[in-house]
């Protein structure tokens, strides 16, 4: 009995709680009621407990619909009003078909609404413009024997597309861009590989990692030019500009290389560490440049050893032709004799340096034929063994189907002679001199470094195994004067006698010489047309014998002429003097007893010995001409016209004149000595 | 009035979504838990909406209302719990019907 209190007020308290429940539900303090049943719980909402949830749809930015089981609108918010476009009432009632594009796909979701994920359909808005959507539905709980009710989520993607269509136009250009850039920085390494060049970059250890595939650090320059190098790689950090062109070592094989290095600090990044640039081998062209240098000095050198020789053989002239007169007349002593033929010795002499001099100047009068020099082998077989001696040995490599070539024989000789003598003073323990013809086709790369005309030459290859010559003499051998040779043993002319005989020919010289490993000197002269008939040339020892007649003497030098006069009267001639060209016509056209003319090529002042020649050619077809000179001035008279005339090189003998005087008197087109 | 030391509360708030009622019956219960039971409750907000089963068995009937499971006897409070007096009362935090007798 004693736990009844207790129930009673458990009771008493259950029934309160009751009471309050019903009190709250009937003054309206409830927003649910919660009713159980055979499917479960279900929570009746009362009106006023739906308003949030109505002002959260309306308010929301998708579009919200809810759907017959056929797709008949019954309710759609704001939002979806919005999107299609429409007054809400004339939604309302509607068919969702009447506002979307692709009516399978939501068919399709409509009869299977948990089947179907969220799909992106077309929304048509007024009708016309489509709205890319996304589209999701779901199907209403609803009770037994209701009719479906669903309910659809629609979500503009508008701005989701124009979005995508932003970042897929932007990934589009930058596609497009880096396509460009490939190809430009493809471009570029094709520009540069056919320019060959490489570029290159500073590295962060001050190196500059080239395209070539090696890296050049400062200690790879050499010492002379470190300093440089470094100085031009401070300056770029302050100005932004690299630019020089200095000797590296080239890994990996350590060759000495020319290299041109230009580059920039990239625009903005002033004082900064970066600095990229090209980089070309120059190498070859210094070589080039470097020979180039060389032959316009010799061309320089040549033009005035020119004149100076010029000069030197009237003055020759002088001293000869008075000499011989003066031996001629006076009643000398044997004492007297002794010396006046030593001073006509030294005289000879100075003509044959003279002689050497105008061939390295290219002056000396040359008389070209066309030859095979291999036929010339037995005659230089002959000279070589005598100029060098029984310590040399001399082997003869002959070319096979040589080709001809326009060359003066005589001066070849001499040219050979030449080199087989500097190879004798530098083979003084014996050796071997390599005596080779050879067909060479030069290419016009090659040609460039010798400043010649690429082309068919045939090569005279001389080479010796003796001390060879350092880079600084070889590159000073052609000079005239230049020698190595002890005072009184050398002229200095042997080589350049070589050299303008070479360049006189239309050929060229080249010379490769290294401290002992011997020096080859190879003579190129252009190939000539094989000839159809080859004549011997038939020389006559001069003779002196008396003549009469009168001869006009036309000479601008008044000592030569004064020379030369005595000269030719001591023949027997008589003598009419002229000082110039336009004299010597007026002589010609008052006294038509004049026999002979003897002019001087060369005179200071009115017209040449040519066209003078050429004039009196004119006048007297008759009259025979001859004409003298200390140098055959190639570059000023052409050598068609040269021909014409039978010449006499100065310094000449009276004897020499004799000769030449009955030549052309007896209308012998001869040549001069 | 909070009394530090004393049993431990274990409360269950029916509530029916984001219906101003009910976010009034959470704020005040809020309220009342943490100047009367300050560290000594677990109170678990429940929405019929969301859950509506977890009503049958402690025989909800209308939202919102409160349930006190722990300590016993199980009681439950309907209303939004604006009647602090009630709901104090109701969790036997005070003698009903003796709201007279002020806090001190």
């Amino acid at each position: 009995m004693d736990h009844l209190p207790a129930r009673i007020a458990a009771l008493e308290q259950q029934l309160r709680e009751a009471n309050e429940t019903l009190d709250a539900i009937r003054n309206g303090e409830v927003d649910a009621v919660v009713v159980g049943g055979p499917a479960g719980q279900i929570v009746y909402t009362l009106e006023n407990a739906d308003r949030p949830y109505r002002v959260l749809v309306e308010q929301m930015k998708e579009g919200a619909v809810t759907l017959s089981g056929d797709g008949m609108i019954l309710y759609c918010n704001h939002s979806f009003a919005m999107l299609v476009d429409c007054r809400f009432e004339a939604i309302v009632g509607s068919s969702l078909f009447d506002h979307i594009a692709d009516r399978p796909m939501v068919e399709r979701m409509l009869a299977a609404p948990d089947a179907a994920d969220a799909a992106e359909v077309s929304l048509r808005s007024s009708g016309t413009r489509a709205i890319p959507v996304n589209m999701s539905i779901v199907e209403l709980q609803v009770e037994d024997g209701s009719p479906r009710m669903l309910c659809a989520i629609v979500t503009d993607l508008s701005h989701n597309y124009a979005r995508a269509r932003e970042v897929a136009e932007a990934n589009a250009r930058l596609a497009s861009e880096m396509r460009q850039r490939s190809r430009a920085e493809e471009n570029l390494a094709i520009a540069l590989d056919a320019a060959d060049m490489a570029s290159w970059e500073l590295s962060v250890d001050n190196e500059m990692v080239t395209s070539w595939g090696f890296a050049i650090g400062i200690e790879q320059f050499v010492d002379e030019d470190r300093a440089d190098v470094m100085a031009a790689m401070d300056a770029a950090r302050h100005n932004g500009a690299l630019e020089f062109e200095k000797r590296i070592l080239r890994p990996p094989e350590n060759a000495l290389r020319w290299i041109y290095v230009k580059g920039r600090v990239p625009p903005g990044l002033q004082g900064r560490e970066r600095l990229a640039g090209i980089m070309l081998d120059v190498t070859e062209r210094h070589l080039v440049d470097e020979q180039l240098r060389q032959a316009q000095k010799m061309e320089a050198v040549g033009q005035l050893t020119g004149g100076i020789a010029h000069d030197f053989n009237n003055l020759l002239m002088i001293i000869g032709g008075s000499l011989e007169i003066v031996a001629r007349r006076a009643k000398l002593d044997e004492r007297e004799r002794k010396l006046i033929d030593a001073a006509q010795i030294g005289v000879a002499r100075g003509a044959k340096l003279n002689q050497q001099l105008l061939a390295f100047a290219r002056r000396q009068d040359m008389r070209v034929e066309t030859v095979c020099i291999n036929d010339l082998l037995p005659d230089f077989e002959t000279l070589l063994d005598r100029a060098l001696g029984e310590a040399i040995r001399v082997e003869i490599a002959r070319g096979g189907n040589l080709w001809y070539c326009s060359t003066d024989p005589h001066q070849l000789e001499t040219a050979i002679l030449n080199l087989a003598i500097n190879a004798r003073d530098a083979m003084i323990d014996g050796g071997t001199l390599t005596f080779a013809t050879a067909n060479a086709t030069v290419s016009e790369a090659f040609a460039r470094r010798w400043d010649a005309k690429a082309g068919d030459y045939v090569v005279t290859v001389v080479t010796d195994t003796g001390s060879g010559m350092a880079p600084d003499i070889v590159a000073r051998v052609f000079e005239p004067f230049f020698t190595t040779k002890g005072v009184g043993r050398g002229t200095g002319l042997g080589l350049s006698q070589v050299y303008g005989f070479a360049r006189q020919s239309s050929g060229f010289v080249t010379i490769d010489s290294r401290i002992g490993a011997g020096t080859t000197v190879s003579i190129y002269l252009p190939r000539a047309a094989a000839p159809k008939d080859v004549q011997p040339a038939v020389r006559t020892a001069p003779a002196i014998e008396r003549y009469q007649g009168k001869v006009l003497l036309v000479e601008d030098d008044a000592e030569v002429r004064a020379a030369t006069s005595a000269m030719i009267e001591e023949l027997g001639y008589t003598v009419l003097p002229a000082a110039a060209g336009g004299e010597a016509l007026d002589l010609l056209a008052r006294d038509e007893a004049i026999d002979i003319v003897f002019s001087d090529v060369i005179m200071a002042t009115g017209m040449t010995g040519i066209e003078l020649a050429r004039e009196i050619r004119k006048r007297r077809p008759d009259l025979p001409v001859l004409l003298t000179s200390g140098y055959t001035a190639q570059h000023r008279v052409p050598p068609a016209t040269r021909e014409n005339f039978p010449l006499l090189r100065k310094p000449y003998t009276i004897a020499d004149l004799s000769h030449a005087l009955r030549d052309v008197a007896d209308g012998v087109a001869e040549r001069s000595e | 009035m909070t009394t530090p030391e004393g049993p431990r509360y274990v409360l269950r708030l029916f509530v029916t979504g984001t219906t101003s009622r009910s976010q009034r019956a959470i704020t005040n219960m809020q309220r009342i838990c943490e100047e009367n039971l300050a560290g000594r409750y677990d109170l678990e907000v429940i929405d019929v909406y969301q859950d509506p089963e977890a009503t049958r068995d402690l025989q909800v009937i209308a939202t919102p209302t409160l349930v006190k499971l722990l300590p016993e006897p199980l009681r439950r409070i309907i209303g939004d719990l604006s009647d602090r007096e009630k709901v104090l009362a109701g969790l036997d935090l005070m003698p009903a019907r003796r709201g007279s007798d002020p806090a001190p």
